[in-house]
């Protein structure tokens, strides 16, 4: 089975390597999306192994994601793991995330900061955005899932195939779970554990994701 | 009287630079034709004012012509962000797909 990790990066030079070695152990084979950073997280990212390419304009993780798990399709990947670069999640996660996938029992699995292994969230994030995200998925989506907005999820290639991430910008986490759900993958929820080194999003980046999903919803 | 003369004024304004822009290959066919439509209507709509006064009271609407003018003006502007939004949208789209061929192509 080949597993590759697909990591958007923005900016992340300080971390990237980090994260890159980390996963290592867990996976065949990693690519970096580098979004047009000021830094030089594209070339740390390449020394320290990764398959790194790079966005020419910075058109946000909804779209780095999308070129990332293009490539991995065109490289042949059997499992596609979506990965943040700023080291909040876990490598040693892994097995448990794509085990359902590799048993055959999901194609689609999903971190989430919610179930028995305990995140420690920013109280804003805990008690306002996620609420809120969570009765946005409901209202429009009729989705009942424990956390919204993971951005920690390991897809089959048949779901990956299916899936169009349309969102450029944050809102791209509850886009893919309703697509996912729309395309009749089976979803299973791991518990992840997820570090908060500093407060990632503000409050405001967390309305700005439901205003996005919001406007998707009505150009439509 | 004066406000009547002064509006046609800068809708001629506005017609003598739309005529330039379509000579110059500015503008498309259809853009031209749906702002000639919007100018010359504005133009009728401002030179028939009191007839449309009358028309507006015939029909149950207290006020006068120009407020009925200004609703009208302002669906337009609405409509016209609605639309410029989507192309927006659309634009925002093709530009990360371009994006997204470039840096795969390599
Ligand atoms: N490609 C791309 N990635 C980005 C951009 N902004 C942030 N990222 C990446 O997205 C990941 C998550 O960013 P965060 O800001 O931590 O968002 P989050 O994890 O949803 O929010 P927190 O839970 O508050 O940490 C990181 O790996 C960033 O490098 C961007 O503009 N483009
Ligand atoms: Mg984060």
């Amino acid at each position: 089975m080949k597993i590759v990790t697909v990591i958007p990066a923005y900016n992340e030079a300080v971390k990237i390597e980090k994260v890159i070695t980390k996963l290592k152990p867990y996976v065949t084979e990693i690519i970096v999306v580098d979004d047009a950073s000021q830094d030089n997280t594209f070339e740390i990212a390449q020394a320290a192994g990764a398959l790194t390419i790079r966005h020419i304009i910075n058109r946000g993780q909804g779209a780095a994601l999308r070129t990332g798990t293009q490539l991995a399709l065109g490289r042949d990947a059997d499992i596609i793991v979506h990965f943040d670069a700023d080291d909040q999640f876990q490598a040693e996660d892994i097995p448990e995330m794509i085990a359902p996938i590799c048993d055959g029992s999901a194609d689609a699995v999903l971190g989430s900061r919610f179930l028995t292994k305990k995140s420690k969230l920013p109280k804003s994030k805990e008690y306002i955005i996620m609420p809120l995200a969570r009765l946005v998925n409901r209202l429009f989506f009729g989705i009942k899932l424990s956390d919204p907005q993971s951005g920690f999820r390991a897809l089959s290639r048949k779901s990956a195939e299916k899936l169009t991430i349309e969102n450029d910008g944050m809102a791209h986490c509850t886009e893919i779970i309703h697509k996912l759900f729309k395309n009749n993958d089976r979803i299973v929820e791991v518990p992840i554990t997820v570090v908060y080194h500093e407060f990632g999003q503000k409050l405001s980046g967390g309305f700005k994701i439901i205003k996005d999903i919001i406007i998707q919803k009505l150009i439509k | 009287m004066f406000q009547q003369l002064l509006a046609i004024i800068i809708i001629a304004f506005f017609l003598i630079r739309l005529f330039e822009q379509k000579k110059k290959k500015q503008i498309s066919a259809n853009e031209f034709l749906v702002w000639l439509i919007f100018w010359l209507s504005a133009l009728i709509a401002i030179i028939f004012l009191k007839q449309i006064d009358i028309l507006v009271a015939k029909l149950g609407f207290s006020g006068t012509g120009i407020n009925v003018l200004v609703y009208l003006a302002l669906l337009a502007l609405i409509f016209l962000v609605f639309r410029m939004r989507l192309t927006i949208a659309k634009m925002e789209k093709n530009i990360s797909e371009l994006n997204q061929a470039l840096t795969l192509k390599k």
